[in-house]
């Protein structure tokens, strides 16, 4: 029973996703409060309903104490998870034990970024955004929220089978030879060509990947691009599946697990849009589908109508629009327009394109108008009624050029734009204005929402009408020279998936390591059906061994959260550690600081909603101003008889191996006597090589240090 | 807007009872269905924002889940609930403190209005032997059959106890307001002595003694589990009928240093303290506990403790000086507010307030008054989760009464049948015979044995929690302040051991835990009936964080092991 909505500051609800058992409850409630022979409301105006008391204490709270809700739970265990994000409060509901506080609280983040990934900055102005979300045409909402739904259940799909988004970072497939070969190709035969071409139509390829499930074969990025944030990059992943799920679930699963998901037809009705969930047969996803209950014969018909009038299948060449952090010579946008192209290559291999579209640096001029109007914003609070804001002038001053500029370049179009900015001169430049005083915020404001309005038009309106894109034909080239180039190896890819290393280590069940600087991770595979055989054997035996790695991560990051970076704990018949350092770029051990110790409510630990890590790397290093600092974790679990002398060795000489991933294929069998003969000394093989084998696929180190 | 406090460390930032049934209508005021709210000097426009705002939600809540609200966290603080019927107890505190803690906080503070009020400090950092002696004490008022089961408390915590361990936890309480007045404010305590001299003489008991008696209010199975207590437990309910110990007066007394003769017609054994019952007060441990357990609150700094609130009620003193007089008021008051005094009858637990509003409600006809509704036991578990708005049969209480007799910071506490005070040989025979034990039991309890050194300055702090005696031991410093952050240095211990301590209670097959950070490492351990945590000073080399197999933090369990050894906790 789960379910999790949007809503605006007047209770009205921009989005919701709730499952089969949450609507059934919703329903009988709402069939208790209802008169009889009352047409039966819409399930979203019960959803509104039921929730506007919630939502009107919120603001209550927040006006009258100065605090708000962040949960709330119920004898029967229920938990209800509250988060503001500006205007709009996010609830999450769990009602079956199998999400706790933090894991709605990560989809509620996780939510909050797959709408910014979609509308960029439309999202700072809560108007805009409401119009983006709840558009007035119901045919048109549903078609929007059905494709948010989906998203938000291959989340939660994902994140409870795929260890890469269990602990939010990418997980490479490790095969070195591969890798290279892939980015060299990617470089000179693919991106080279395409951005040589005259049917790009203006745009620029800027990354290029290949993706095998969720696994990173290659990445290539142009000389001109910024970093991909691994924020970015795992959203990224989670639409590709979204829009290409893996059969892998399919191959994954046993009959019993196709039975329990073939419930009756009369609850399902098919995905409009052929390009999404029918073509993939996966059951596991069809939990995620829009589910209606027809109640009613006017809603069926509704619902009928709604059939026939849907929009023809959008063309699949057709790219999505992505908003993407960059950080240019330009400067900072935290959300420029990018378009993506996903081409499937084979079932489970998927090519992805970014590409830079033409007029996108006007997202970055937008940015700075907006931040310096909030900039303004924030002055004009802190002054006292009255007194106006002196120190300021000059930096109005060059705002009212550059935007004047901006205006111009514009050259016509946005009346609204033009308006506001006279309103706002006239304000403060006059000499019989008000000045810069406390007056001025309603225009600020408005001259945030203008902009914000001519960013929404840019990216958002015009590329839905336009037919801006790289042509067909030469997306089908890119994808068909990338299918030769791996004809070869598709099979060993799709295999290598599924058993990334192998890993033989007396007593040693699972690990995971992650590189927190690079985003990346490596751990064996957890496969628990018995089709697939993993290290860790099949069956039941798999599953629980999982269980113990989600709930372990889960605790780890709440002693994390709360500044302990080291945590080992025997549990039934297992000892499992986890451990967070930092380095230098030569792998030399940094003296470990306490992280700072969060509030409950915080954000999520993790990278890709919210990047914690990030910010404990520039926490750290404002200590370390000289270095390169490099963060690291490793996960282990043991068997519980074995020695806790021998586990931590063990764990010490994983770390040690693991950062020579060259040798993670062939990760050797160790021997007790052995480990212990081999103590804690790092005989490093420094600099060059590790680079080399590090970071491959990636053009560029400098990458981290944001 | 209402003036917002700040954050309040302690535990207990609000408490308050609220009626829903009679903020209804559009125009009820909020103010109205406020039962009770601490801290009373709290804006009654904040009063009702707090109010108001958790019933709707919880109500919302409630409905949507069909289950009652149990927990509400803001940003700030946040509020264990209880919902019954129509009425709403939450109870506000630290967001650090683990939810499993708040809860049960929550639930024996609501016990505490069957009764009179405070969470347990259970704590035997006393010498074996005194613990012995105490508890033979205890024998030798329990051979008179009027008491049923006894206590003794010192500076605010048990030295030996017959009583399970939700009942010592209130007599406790009463005890530790008493003692931290005692203690901090020792000049004015003897001004309650004509009171209680008075109350003593008036009622037969020997005047010279600090002696009172309160009457109190046992549940049914409380009463049931003193007079047949569970087989586990060394009972004496083959201990003849009133009536026929009357005519055969035993000799009380004992020494200290008597050893207990074998006695063919007691069947008190010397087992006859309470420390093997089993409990369920293991969530109830928490950081909290290791904070306060060594000490005595400082006057109004855990509000909980202190029976104010209950006074409060009637409008009555909010000087803390004279808890017994107000203690005697509120017994009167809630012995004039219900129908008969007598044995077995029911009794109201209620303030005036209650009282009154039993009337007003059958007045309206209403089948199920307020104050009917109120006697339900709170802390009912067994019932089914579905049916949180269905009501529950109420459950009468029997009146007893609580012999208290005070030397110096010692305190006798002996739950007794009413007839005892109009009983002048029990009376008589009780004081006397217990009297020289417990001076001498004092004397050995000031002057605590030595090698117990406490954290100050120690090289390691633990805490030792042992659910089946219901004891904590600990050698955290005794300064410091409840809900507090601690002294500088035990403040990491009681951190980490607030996060194990949820964690075990979240993860039933997990045994041991380590964590550590720049400055600490911490070493958490428990089986079926122990918690124990250790955590050792100063010998936390800086380390990278990398694993290491020389890290000092992997020492831990065995130097817990080791260390432990001598404060009588075996982790072997």
């Amino acid at each position: 029973m789960k379910c999790v909505l949007i809503a605006s500051e007047n209770a009205e609800v921009l989005f919701y996703w709730a499952d089969l058992d949450f609507e059934q409850s919703i329903r009988e409630q709402y069939g208790a409060l209802q008169e009889e022979g009352v047409k039966p409301m819409a399930f979203e105006d019960s959803i509104n309903t039921l929730f506007a008391p919630i939502i009107i204490s919120c603001s209550t709270m927040i006006d009258r104490i100065c605090d708000n809700y962040t949960s709330f739970s119920t004898e029967n265990n229920h938990v209800y998870v509250l988060q503001q994000f500006e205007e709009c409060l996010y609830i999450g509901v769990c009602g079956d034990g199998e999400e706790n506080e933090e894991d709605l609280k990560r989809k509620i983040y996780v939510l909050k970024k797959l709408i910014e990934i979609h509308y960029g900055m439309v999202t700072l102005s809560s108007s805009l955004l409401r119009k983006e979300l709840r558009p007035h045409d119901r045919d048109q909402r549903n078609h929007l929220w059905r494709k948010f739904q989906s998203l938000l259940g291959t989340y939660s799909h994902l994140k409870e089978q795929d260890q890469s988004f269990l602990v939010e970072a990418v997980e490479r497939l490790i095969h070195p030879t591969l890798c290279e070969q892939c980015i060299e190709f990617l470089e000179r035969r693919l991106v080279q060509q395409i951005n040589s071409s005259t049917e790009r139509a203006g745009e620029e390829v800027l990354h290029a990947f290949i993706l095998v499930h969720t696994k990173l074969l290659a990445f290539y990025s142009s000389r001109n691009a910024s970093t991909l944030t691994s924020s970015d990059l795992l959203a990224l992943i989670l639409m590709v599946q979204n829009q290409f799920p893996s059969n892998s679930d399919l191959e994954d699963m046993s009959p019993e697990d196709i039975e329990n998901n073939s419930a009756p037809d009369v609850f399902y009705t098919p995905e409009p849009s052929p390009t999404s969930k029918d073509s993939g047969p996966s059951g596991a996803e069809q939990d995620y589908t829009p589910v209606f209950q027809f109640v009613d014969p006017d809603i069926q018909m509704a619902e009928d109508s709604l059939q026939t009038l849907e929009v023809p299948p959008p063309d699949p060449s057709m790219p999505s629009r992505v908003f993407l952090e960059v950080t240019s010579k330009d400067g900072f946008c935290p959300m420029m327009p990018h378009s993506m192209y996903c081409l499937t290559l084979w079932p489970g291999i998927t090519l992805v394109l970014l590409t830079k579209v033409p007029n996108s640096q006007l997202a970055t001029s937008v940015y700075f108008f907006l931040d310096s109007f909030s900039q303004l914003e924030r002055r004009l609070n802190e002054v006292q009624d009255g007194t106006s804001v002196s120190r300021s002038q000059h930096s109005l001053h060059d705002l009212r050029n550059k935007l004047d500029k901006f205006i111009r370049a514009l050259s016509s179009s946005d009346i609204q734009l033009q308006n506001a900015w006279a309103e706002f001169k006239s304000k403060v430049f006059s000499r019989s204005g008000p000045g810069v005083s406390r007056e001025l915020l309603p225009c600020c404001k408005n001259m945030k929402t203008c902009l914000c309005g001519v960013y929404r038009h840019y990216f958002l309106v015009e590329t839905t009408r336009s037919s801006q894109r790289l042509s067909s034909s030469l997306q089908e080239r890119a994808q068909q020279s990338v299918q030769e180039k791996l004809l070869d190896w598709k099979d060993f890819l799709l295999v290598k998936s599924k058993r990334n290393i192998t890993m033989e280590f007396p007593g040693l069940i699972h690990f995971m390591y992650v590189d927190r600087t690079a985003g990346q991770m490596i751990a064996p595979s957890i496969n628990v059906t018995d089709r697939s055989t993993s290290e860790l054997g099949k069956g039941p035996l798999a599953h629980f061994v999982k269980n113990k790695v989600w709930s372990f991560v889960e605790m780890a990051r709440r002693y994390l959260q709360k500044g302990y970076t080291t945590v080992t704990l025997r549990d039934g018949d297992y000892y499992l550690c986890y451990f967070l350092w930092f380095e230098n770029e030569t792998g030399y051990k940094l003296e470990v600081l306490d992280p700072p110790t969060l509030r409950d409510y915080s954000a999520p630990i993790g990278m890709l909603a919210s990047d914690y890590y990030r910010k404990l790397l520039r926490y750290y290093s404002k200590s370390h101003n000289a270095e390169v600092v490099k963060c690291y974790e490793l996960l282990s679990v043991h068997l519980g008889v074995i020695p806790t002398e021998y586990i931590l060795q063990h764990c010490c000489q994983l770390a040690r191996k693991l950062w020579e991933p060259s040798r993670i294929p062939l990760l050797p069998t160790y021997d007790f006597s052995l480990c212990r003969s081999k103590a804690v000394g790092r005989p490093y093989k420094e600099g060059a090589s590790r680079v080399n084998c590090r970071g491959p696929h990636f053009t560029r180190e400098s990458h981290l240090s944001q | 807007m209402a003036e917002t406090t700040p954050p309040d460390p302690r535990w207990c930032t609000y408490f308050f009872l609220f009626d829903g049934s009679k903020v209804k209508e559009e125009g009820d005021l909020t103010r109205t269905g406020i039962c009770y709210f601490y801290p009373e000097e709290t804006a009654l426009e904040h009063q009702e924002v707090l109010c108001s705002q958790l019933a709707g939600v919880c109500r919302c809540v409630s409905e949507l889940s069909r289950s009652a609200a149990r927990l509400v966290r803001l940003r700030k603080l946040k509020f264990a609930i209880r919902m019954r019927d129509d009425f709403l107890w939450a109870l506000g505190c630290a967001v650090e403190l683990p939810d499993v803690s708040v809860c049960s906080f929550l639930d024996k503070l609501i016990g505490l209005f069957g009764f009179y009020n405070g969470p347990p400090r259970l704590s035997y950092q006393i010498d074996p032997l005194l613990l012995l002696k105490a508890a033979l004490i205890l024998q030798a008022c329990h051979r008179c059959p009027l008491v049923l089961a006894g206590c003794i408390l010192y500076r605010g915590r048990v030295v030996s106890t017959q009583m399970p361990p939700e009942l010592t936890a209130k007599v406790l309480v009463h005890e530790c307001e008493t003692h931290s007045q005692y203690f901090f404010k020792g000049s004015n305590f003897k001004d309650l002595g004509p009171l209680t001299d008075g109350l003593a003489s008036s009622s037969g008991l020997p005047s010279s003694g600090r002696v009172t008696s309160t009457p109190v209010f046992l549940t049914p199975s409380e009463v049931r589990d003193l007079r047949h207590p569970p087989v586990d437990r060394p009972h004496r309910s083959t201990c003849p009928p009133l009536q026929s110990n009357r005519s055969k007066p035993r000799l009380l007394s004992r020494t200290l240093s008597d050893t207990p003769a074998p006695d063919t017609d007691d069947h008190c054994g010397p087992g006859a303290s309470n420390q093997t019952v089993p409990c369920s007060m293991r969530s109830s441990f928490s950081y909290e506990a290791c904070v306060s357990s060594g000490a005595s609150p400082a006057p109004g700094g855990s509000p909980l403790f202190s029976p104010d609130y209950l006074a409060e009620e009637k409008g009555g003193l909010s000087n803390g000086l004279q808890e017994e007089q107000k203690e005697e008021e509120l017994v009167e008051a809630t012995s004039r507010c219900s129908v008969s005094s007598k044995e077995g009858t029911q009794v109201g637990l209620e303030t005036n307030d209650f009282g009154e509003k039993v009337e007003e409600e059958e007045e309206d006809g209403s089948s199920r008054g307020g104050a009917e509704r109120m006697r339900q036991e709170p802390m009912d578990s067994e019932r089914p989760q579905d049916d949180w708005r269905e009501a529950k049969e109420e459950r009468p209480v029997v009146e007893m009464a609580l012999y208290r007799h005070r030397v110096r910071g010692l305190v006798l506490a002996l739950l007794v049948e009413p007839q005892f005070h109009n009983d002048a040989t029990a009376l008589e025979e009780v004081y006397h015979s217990s009297l020289a034990s417990l001076n001498g039991l004092e004397a050995h309890l000031r002057n605590p044995a030595p090698g117990l050194a406490s954290a100050q300055g120690g090289p390691y702090i633990f805490a030792h929690y042992d659910c089946l005696q219901n004891t904590l031991a600990t050698n955290l410093p005794a300064s410091s302040p409840p809900g507090g952050s601690g002294s500088p240095h035990s403040a990491p211990f009681i951190k980490a051991t607030s996060l194990l301590h949820a964690h075990f209670c979240q993860a039933p097959t997990l045994q041991e835990i380590i964590v550590r950070n720049a400055g600490s490492a911490v070493y958490g351990t428990r089986s079926v009936a122990q918690e124990t945590y250790f955590l050792q000073q100063g010998t936390t080399v800086r380390n990278s964080g990398v694993p290491n197999p020389q890290d000092s933090a992997f020492t831990l369990p065995a130097k817990a092991r080791h260390k432990l050894l001598k404060h009588g906790v075996n982790l072997f």
